[in-house]
């Protein structure tokens, strides 16, 4: 008996040690599920309006602006326009804007994007990907830096003073 | 210096014995009259040498019960400090980031940043779990394997001064009324004599002789080991309850007619529809009458659960849904599936349209046509009517206008439900003309609709026929769902950890030697892990039925007092 008994107190020290590792690492790195500045933006895939298939990781390399909105909010529907000119004036800078609709009729986000000339994509959620941003109001805009991280983060409307200090600042690089 | 283990019977000992594995005979300490130390049989537990690698020091820091209270008071200290502000899932829809910093100010920002907002949840607190929990593995094992050893290979002749330097002893002459004194026979006379009255008792008997050893009720030692298995299950079963798909616990509402998603689940459920019964006056007892009091009788919820098999969870597509089963939920008889419980929990009335079909109505020819469904979820695009093309250029689930006149919707819910049309066909202009449609009258009336859509307002109706074409969800019921595959494994741990402690705490470890010496020196020794009063009770009891006329209080040796 006494012959296994090193045998035996490494395997269960061993098994502490990968148990303790475990809870470490999915502890620290699950910390609330809710990304915020600094932390590398959650990749997922929704598809567009249009009916293609669009994830976040085609866009790296590129300023990333994702906004969670609905034509119901109003403050949503105020800061658009805001979006949409910003956008047409970094596009070729390398600027992207994925608009994350949450459980709007098809046909309401369309009259919408006619209404206010939008140009960026438009991509379908159902709660899975707010979820993952730990997005809980109406309007919240992450903008990611070119290598993904999360360089901005605001959860409300969102001013021109917010929006053209965030890609001035990230632009240059 | 080596230190010599052999004792005067001739058997060699491990280093750190301490009462010699075959005799008995203390190898330290031989001058001393006080009591022996009797754990473990004073067999040696560890292994002492001189350079302790990681593994022995690591071992050993486990190994240690004071270790152990420690782990376990600083346990419940620090869940005691969860305890301050409520805790993260008290609430819904926080963000816990800001909230307390918000209400406590920096005592909060604090609280938060250190994990205690989720206290349980934290991985320091796991770490703590694993740490006791590897404390019961190392504790109990560096315990049970020499314990077991010790018990399982028992001499039945022990020293002398192992017989007198326990708790319970007795030194006697043979009773000269019954034995002949002197006589080796006389020795093995009264052994024999005594083992049938100490099976009476319970005890399993083994003679050598002028030497008895009776023992009973050993397996109520390994009661503490047992119940020490348990909590490991029980703490590693809580453990695995962080694992994903193990473990949920959300509140879902349901509106009557669609199937709603069960996020982390390729599930959905449908209610089909919810029943709310209240008693009758006469149902009532006599003290609640007239009272206009309305007391629920049932919640029901028929409830169908499908499951997703292609296109989840992607908005603008329609997920493929395959039925699983149906249940009629009601309080406290949840629906069951696979793991998966769904109970009644709460209700709220909020009455909307899911779906209307309506005819289109051309007064100029007198003709009707349709009917087309229009969903107040998500309405197709595009109708062919008769004669007529109605393209859906916009759709208002609760239709308003803001201050400047200019139409918007407060919220995604079908409460005021409007349609905004393109109608292409006979009469009408090349590029369409503009048809509002409310669906609820009352809107029709609120935002005047005929003077909305002019003189096409003269011209066609778009409406439904009767009542019957209108669906309607009267109710949105609130189920909680929950999953929870531990269950099982804390059952069986709390069951193991019961029955090691009944073991241990119903019945004790009794053992008793004895041994006649030159056929007329009596010397008892017994030993127990609890309850002395009960053994020397037990003990003088036997002696007496065999002429020893002796009272429990003078078997008594010393030690506590128990």
């Amino acid at each position: 008996m006494l012959r296994y008994k090193k045998t035996i107190q490494v395997v269960i020290l061993l098994a502490v040690v990968v148990i303790s590792a475990f809870t470490l690492i999915s502890g620290l790195f699950n910390k609330n599920g809710n990304p915020d500045i600094g932390d590398k933006a959650p990749d997922f895939t929704l598809r567009e309006l249009g009916g293609d298939e669009s994830s976040l990781s085609d866009y790296m390399g590129k300023v990333v602006i994702v906004n969670f909105w609905g034509t119901y909010c109003p403050p949503c529907v105020r800061e658009m326009p805001l979006i949409q000119s910003y956008y047409e004036q970094y596009k070729e800078k390398g600027v992207v804007v994925l608009a994350v609709n949450e459980n709007d009729p098809l046909v309401s986000i369309k009259a919408f994007i006619r209404q206010y000339k939008l140009t960026f994509p438009i991509l379908l959620d159902k709660d899975t990907v707010r979820k993952q941003y730990g997005v809980t109001e109406y309007p919240t805009t992450f903008i990611l830096d070119t290598k993904g991280k999360i360089a901005y983060k605001q959860v409300g409307e969102i001013n021109e003073s917010f929006i053209r200090g965030a890609l001035t600042k990230l632009v240059k690089q | 210096m080596i230190h010599n283990t052999k004792c005067e019977c001739g058997h060699q000992n491990p280093v750190g014995t301490v009462l010699c594995e075959n005799c008995g005979k203390p190898l330290e300490d031989e001058a001393n009259t006080a009591p022996l130390e009797m754990r473990y049989d004073g067999v040696a537990r560890r292994s002492q040498r001189e350079n302790p690698s990681i593994i022995d020091r690591v071992w050993r820091f486990f190994s240690s019960v004071k270790v152990a209270i420690y782990l376990i008071g600083i346990t419940t200290g620090l869940s005691a400090l969860g305890t301050i502000y409520p805790q993260e899932n008290t609430f819904l829809g926080i963000d816990p980031a800001t909230h307390y910093a918000e209400n406590y100010g920096v005592l909060g920002e604090w609280y938060y940043r250190l994990g205690f907002t989720d206290t349980f949840g934290t991985w320091w607190f796991k770490l703590l779990l694993i740490m006791i929990g590897a404390s019961l593995v190392i504790c109990s094992l560096d315990r049970v394997l020499p314990l077991y050893r010790a018990l399982s290979k028992q001499q039945v002749r022990k020293h002398l001064s192992f017989l007198t330097r326990q708790r319970v002893v007795y030194r006697g002459e043979l009773p000269s009324d019954r034995y002949m004194s002197g006589s080796e026979a006389s020795g093995i006379q009264l052994v024999t004599d005594l083992t049938p009255l100490l099976k009476k008792k319970g005890y399993k008997v083994h003679t050598d002789g002028s030497a008895l050893l009776a023992e009973k009720h050993r397996f109520s030692r390994w009661g503490p080991y047992i119940n020490h298995i348990g909590l490991i299950i029980f703490l590693l079963a809580l453990l695995f309850r962080g694992l994903p798909g193990w473990y949920m616990d959300q509140y879902i509402g349901f509106v009557e007619g669609e199937p709603v998603a069960i996020p982390d689940t390729p599930y959905y459920l449908k209610n089909e529809s919810f029943t709310v019964q209240y008693y009758t006056e006469k149902e009532l007892p006599t003290e609640f009458r007239g009272q206009g009091r309305m007391v629920p009788k049932l919640y029901e919820t028929k409830a169908v659960l499908y499951e997703c098999t292609a296109d989840c969870g992607m908005s603008g597509v329609e997920p493929v849904l395959k039925e699983v089963t149906q249940h009629d939920i009601q309080v406290n008889k949840p629906l069951n599936y696979r793991g998966l419980l769904a109970y009644q929990f709460d209700y709220r009335e909020t009455p909307q349209i899911r779906a209307i079909r309506v005819y289109l109505t051309d007064h100029k020819t007198e003709e009707r046509y349709g009917p087309i469904e229009l969903s107040t979820t998500n309405p197709k695009e595009q109708f062919d009517v008769g004669s007529f093309e109605l393209i859906l250029k916009d759709y208002y689930p609760e239709f308003d206008l803001n201050e400047n006149g200019t139409p918007y919707t407060k919220s995604r819910s079908p409460l005021a439900p409007a349609y905004i049309f393109l109608m292409h066909g006979p009469g009408l202009p090349a590029d369409g003309e503009i048809y509002i449609y409310f669906a609820r009258e009352i809107d029709k009336q609120r935002f005047s609709q005929d003077k909305l859509n002019g003189q096409l307002a003269e011209r066609f109706e778009i409406g439904a026929s009767s009542m019957d074409d209108v669906s309607i969800s009267q109710y949105t019921s609130y189920l909680n769902i929950r999953v929870d595959r531990v269950l099982p494994y804390l059952f069986a741990g709390g069951i193991l950890f019961i029955i090691g402690v009944v073991m241990g705490v119903y019945w004790q470890h009794r053992r008793i030697w004895l041994r006649i010496d030159e056929g007329k020196e009596i010397t008892i020794g017994a030993h127990t892990n609890k309850n002395w009063f009960g053994i020397r009770k037990e003990l003088a009891d036997v002696l007496q039925k065999a002429g020893i006329r002796i009272d429990q209080k003078q078997l008594d040796n010393g030690g506590n007092r128990k």
